[in-house]
């Protein structure tokens, strides 16, 4: 065991993404020898095109556990930041690009007020953000007068925007844009994390706030930052979630928030802040969409989903502060 | 001698101020300032149905805030109360249904599925030491699932009044000549005062204070601190079980999926009540009062054009003002 | 003085990397107040430690009433009699004093509790001990004087017959410290062993019978304090063998310009009216008791804390702090006492803890320079001798001395003309200790100014250029090390208002 943790190879990309990675090709093949369907294009497909939203909701929470905060407002920010675009766009008829731009502001906005809050007024993040979910929740409700949008389909006008999920070509071949899309997002973060300034300070915050404002940094800017980040990446999920589903229903999206931080937590950050992996994120992500895909191909009731997604929380989280207590 | 006592201004120093405590005052002033702000501006929430909802809305809520409050005051939180709920409410009345059980029976069910929910919480958070948040995060959907499961995914509805399973509807309110009284306010204050006593004048209510304020003092104190601490899981998760029967006995039907963001009115409801987020300090009663407000706000509002849509964003508002307060109290410590 | 209660013989102790007690002696007999001195770190409170359990010794036998014991918690101490005033209070702020006292072992009737009686039995203890304070107050309301009394109240009502006060006066003010001494006095003619640690020389003359003293973690002797004097405690307390010798004249030009000025500084309750000059090149000692006010005045100058009023002047011009950002623009450092919480992140590598207070030298365009951050990270590794496998080790896997070097390179990288080094070899071994001497000699040397808070006499005798005494707040002496004598700063040190 020692051994191979000291392998270059696996010492190089982390020896934590190593399994994640042997976990996810397990699953996957235990689903497909329990259910033959789920070696078909379409699973595959349909398994990516969950990943694509959550990743981008978890690419964004890393950041702000990366602090050692919590949100928990991203899922049902993602659903008020589409819903009121979407709304413009099909109610009010207003051009496509805006609405996008619309939308990705609106996540924006969430996360200066939970930064704002959190930062400047030292609210505990996980009541602010939480109060927020129910701001999103309440405010996508009333904007749409609690009437659920549907974006147009590919083929419809104003459609083209689907083309950043997948692309549909004369022959009939689906091609996953979206994979591409969130991979080059998550080399994007993983650069801001670990080569700038912004993520160099989030990560030090995270280990020990005192010591950076100490070192005469600016930490309140900063810490606000991760949040706004984790907002305007909410506000870009929302754009690929219509991308792959169409519809959203106001009053929800709680639920993504749970799956975004399990990926997040399962793929090495840690909930107390101070370290964080983009790639360990990515690939925690793959596995819990591949899960809830698997449970569904399964035959399962989907509130199964709900219940395994809390356990790998729960276990996540205590592998999470187990390993951390160690080192202290 | 030098003053041994911060001073006070004269309001707070009074001694019947004192002895209620100022920040229950204050949440009684609200709550009165409220009734005449809707009733003033609308003429339609004076009526005797509308106190009826308040009261309706109160029952299972002040239950979860109740329990919620032991959490809270060990330093922690229970997330896990408003899906726990109404699980607790898919599977009792689906055990009554289903079985064709007495009522009795499901209710019994109903607590045994809140406590299930506490023993689950205590482990996770007083035993193994996981952030509370994130634990009792992991059983709120844990218990979603659950409760839809083993319900098989479908609304539940408990026996009606006046079928002869439906008697246990009465016990929050019964229809007099025509009128609903709601007696179940009774049995609320019946239970703050059991559990005030509980938190004020037992070992446990005792101990779960003192983990709150501070646990390595309690735990250096010769305190089974492991212990006190999981029962606050305990008894947040047992009113978790009475309140899936107040919910039950309230509304017509349990439906599967509900009951995320019920844990925020509860938790708004306790801090409002002075109940504070670092642990240490809180009161049943405050929690009670403070579960009003919220009551009020949630029946008040559709009166004055605000429909049930804009009940999440004022849940969200309240959380932080009084999340604000809270600090702000702290910050002058 | 009674019979032998209490004997720690050959107490042994080891923490990683540190020999933190290496054979220590201690008798307390009946009836009598034991004092235990040594400077910082010498060992007292982890002596303690293993006394009540909190600690497991590695070596050595406790005889405790005619037995062998070895408590393995505080609460079994507790229950043999044993029991520590601590200088952290272990107060619970929201609970009342009565319920502080008797948690644990609260009076009940039947099932529930019995505050009136609680609150009773508090009020008789408070009567035999002549303290004034109202059971029914709640704990988190009273002054830190007040909160040591409840403390030594729940001690006593605890029965004990070793009560061990760990710098009790720290926080009490002279009044409060009267008090304090009467109740004690009272405790010995009850026959109660007491232990006293304390810093305070003039207390320990005023209260004790004897006196044990530590240093480094040894055990250096026992002295009936009535024959002995001031000076034999402080010797050997030091030590005869210093590690060199004090400094004996300054080594800054008359003519040095004055680079830091503070006027009139009040800030919180700890920093009063506090002005003094600080010189290029110079090494400025502060000293005196724990809790006089230094750290607060070093964070006030930092703007880690709000400043209420006073000036502060720098290079001629006067500057407004209002943050650390403001301090590090103005070129100040501050190395904190407190390593672990305020200086360093311990799960961040060496290089990146290096460059913390100056990232934006190493930026190339958006991105940081790591080439860069590391090359320089190095260069620092080198000329301060930190031990460090790379760079890119965890500054968590770093010894204490090594760390506090990762922190003064911080400072180093971001070319600071003014150091803050607030106790800058607590909890560091006696070779690193030199090294950071050494170091700070150098760094004075290219042309640094150094305002050094210390609690060691020898390492204000042996740095400083120049000394600032403080007390309560207060500067209550300032002298050229020319003129510097340990009984000089004492006198100072412990020159209290009114």
């Amino acid at each position: 065991m020692e051994k191979l943790k000291n392998n270059t190879f696996i010492k190089k990309v982390g020896f934590n993404r190593v399994v994640l990675f042997l976990v996810l090709l397990l699953m996957y093949g235990i689903f497909a020898i329990l259910s033959p369907t789920f070696l078909s294009y379409n699973r595959i497909l349909s398994a990516l095109n969950y990943a694509y939203f959550l990743g981008f909701l978890a690419l964004g929470v890393t950041f702000v556990i990366a602090t050692g905060g919590i949100d928990f407002s991203i899922g049902p920010v993602m659903f008020c930041a589409a819903l009121i675009s979407g709304y413009l766009l099909t109610q009010n008829g207003l051009p496509l690009v805006l609405c996008l731009l619309i939308s990705i502001l609106v996540g924006t906005l969430f996360g200066c007020l939970n930064g704002y809050l959190v930062a400047y007024w030292n609210l505990p993040s996980f009541i602010t953000s939480m109060a927020s979910m129910m701001l999103a929740k309440g405010i996508g409700s009333v904007f749409t007068k609690t009437q659920s949008v549907s974006w147009p389909q590919a083929v419809q006008e104003n459609g083209e925007f689907r083309k950043l999920v997948k692309i549909m070509t004369s022959d009939g071949t689906q091609i996953p844009t979206g994979l591409l899309v969130l991979i080059i997002a998550s080399i994007i973060c993983a650069i801001i994390l670990n080569k700038t300034k912004a993520g160099r300070y989030i990560l030090c915050i995270g280990s020990n706030k005192e010591a950076v404002r100490l070192s005469g940094v600016n930490v309140k800017k900063w810490e606000m930052l991760a949040y706004v980040i984790c907002g305007t990446l909410a506000g870009i999920a929302a754009i690929i979630f219509v991308g792959a589903y169409s519809t959203v229903q106001p009053g929800l999206g709680d639920t993504y928030n749970n799956e975004a931080i399990a990926g997040c937590v399962m793929g090495g950050t840690a909930m107390s802040g101070g370290t964080a992996s983009i790639g360990g994120t990515f690939l925690g992500v793959l596995i819990i969409a591949l899960l809830q895909e698997g449970i569904l191909a399964m035959g399962f009731q989907k509130d199964w989903q709900y219940v395994i997604t809390g356990l790998i929380v729960l276990v996540a989280v205590y592998a999470n502060v187990r390993s951390h207590r160690r080192k202290n | 001698m030098e003053k041994n006592v911060k001073k006070g201004n004269a309001f707070t120093n009074n001694p019947i101020v004192k002895m209620i405590g100022t920040q229950k005052i204050v949440v009684l002033g609200v709550i009165i300032l409220l009734a005449a702000f809707f009733s003033v501006l609308s003429p339609a929430f004076r009526q005797y149905s509308t106190v009826v909802s308040i009261f309706d809305y109160s029952y299972y809520v002040s239950l979860m805030a109740v329990g919620v409050t032991f959490a809270l005051i060990t330093g922690g939180v229970d997330l896990s109360i408003g899906t726990g709920t109404i699980a607790a409410g898919l599977v009792g009345g689906y055990v009554v249904g289903h079985y064709d059980l007495p009522v009795a029976v499901g209710m019994l069910v109903c607590i045994a599925f809140g406590l299930f929910l506490g023993i689950f919480n205590a482990v996770t958070v007083a035993i193994l030491g996981l952030p509370p948040f994130i634990a009792t995060l992991g059983s709120m959907m844990v218990a979603r699932g659950l409760g839809s499961i083993m319900a098989g995914a479908s609304s539940i509805t408990w026996p009606q009044a006046g079928t002869p399973n439906g008697w246990f509807r009465s016990i929050f309110k019964i229809n007099v000549g025509g009128k609903m009284i709601p007696i179940g306010f009774l049995i609320v204050i019946a239970v703050v005062i059991i559990m005030s006593i509980v938190l004020n004048k037992t070992r446990p209510g005792r101990y779960i204070i003192a983990i709150g304020s501070n646990k390595e003092a309690t735990r250096l104190s010769g305190i089974n601190v492991v212990k006190w601490h999981s029962l606050a899981y305990l008894i947040s998760g047992f009113f978790t079980g009475l309140a899936a029967i107040a919910y039950a006995a309230t509304f017509q039907a349990v439906v599967p999926g509900t009951g995320a963001g019920l844990e925020l009115d509860a938790i708004a409801g306790a801090i409002i009540g002075g109940t504070s987020m670092t642990g240490g300090a809180g009161t049943v009663g405050g929690t009670l009062l403070g579960v009003f407000v919220m009551s009020l706000l949630k029946t008040g509002l559709p009166f004055i054009g605000l429909q049930a849509n804009w009940q999440q964003i004022i849940t969200g508002i309240v959380l932080l003002i009084a999340v604000f307060v809270d600090i702000l109290k702290n910050a002058k410590k | 003085m009674g019979e032998v209660i209490l004997t720690m013989k050959g107490i042994d102790k080891s923490f990683p990397g540190v020999h933190a007690l290496d054979h220590v002696d201690l008798e307390v007999r009946k009836g009598e107040v034991h004092a235990l001195m040594g400077e910082n770190g010498a060992g007292k409170s982890t002596l303690m430690k293993v006394l009540t359990g909190i600690y497991k010794k590695d070596e050595g036998t406790i005889t405790y009433e005619g037995k062998d014991v070895e408590f393995t918690s505080p609460k079994e101490a507790q229950e043999a009699g044993v029991m520590i005033v601590h200088q952290e209070l272990n107060m619970l702020s929201h609970l009342t004093v009565a319920q502080n006292i008797f948690i644990g072992r609260e009076k009940m009737s039947g099932k529930l509790i019995n505050d009136a009686s609680m609150n009773k039995a508090a009020k008789e203890l408070f009567a035999k001990l002549n303290i004034e304070i109202d059971p029914t107050e709640q704990m988190g309301n009273l002054t830190v004087g007040k909160q040591q009394m409840c403390e030594i109240a729940k001690a006593i009502s605890h029965e004990s017959k070793v009560l061990v006060f760990d710098e009790p006066t720290a926080a009490l003010t002279e009044s409060e410290i009267e008090e304090l001494f009467k109740i004690i006095r009272d405790l010995r003619e009850k026959q109660l062993g007491i232990v006293y640690i304390s810093h305070r020389m003039d207390e320990i003359k005023m209260i004790t019978d004897r006196v044990t003293v530590m240093r480094d973690g040894g055990y250096v002797g026992t002295l009936d304090t009535e024959t002995s004097t001031k000076e034999d405690i402080i010797n050997m307390m030091v030590g005869r063998v210093i590690y060199e010798e004090p400094k004996t004249k300054s080594n800054v030009p008359a003519d040095a310009p004055v680079v830091l000025e503070v006027k009139n500084l009040n800030a919180g309750k700890m920093v009063k009216d506090v002005s003094f000059q600080l010189h290029k090149g110079e090494i400025l000692g502060f000293s005196g008791l724990m809790g006089a006010g230094r750290t607060e005045t070093a964070r006030a100058i930092f703007g880690a804390d709000p400043i209420d009023s006073g000036e502060i002047i720098i290079g001629g011009k006067t500057v407004h702090i209002k943050s650390p950002a403001d301090a590090v623009a103005n070129g100040i450092g501050y190395l904190s006492e407190d390593r672990k919480r305020f200086g360093i992140a311990v799960e961040k590598t060496v290089a990146e803890n290096s460059t913390m207070a100056s990232l934006n030298h190493f930026m190339k365009g958006i991105f940081i320079d790591k080439k860069k951050e590391a090359q320089v990270a190095e260069k620092y590794v080198e000329q301060l001798k930190t031990k460090t496998p790379s760079v890119e080790q965890l500054v968590v896997n770093l010894s204490g001395g090594n760390q506090q070097k990762v922190v003064i390179a911080k400072w180093l990288v971001r070319d600071c003309e003014i150091l803050i080094f607030d106790e800058p070899t607590r909890g560091i071994d006696v070779g690193a200790k030199s090294e950071i001497y050494q170091l700070m000699n150098e760094l004075v040397k290219m042309g640094k100014s150094i305002i050094m808070i210390s609690s060691e006499m020898t390492e204000i005798l042996r740095m400083s250029d120049r000394v600032i005494v403080m007390c309560e707040g207060r500067k209550t002496g300032e002298m050229a090390i020319e003129e510097v004598s340990q009984e000089a700063i004492m006198h100072c040190a412990t020159k209290r208002e009114g």
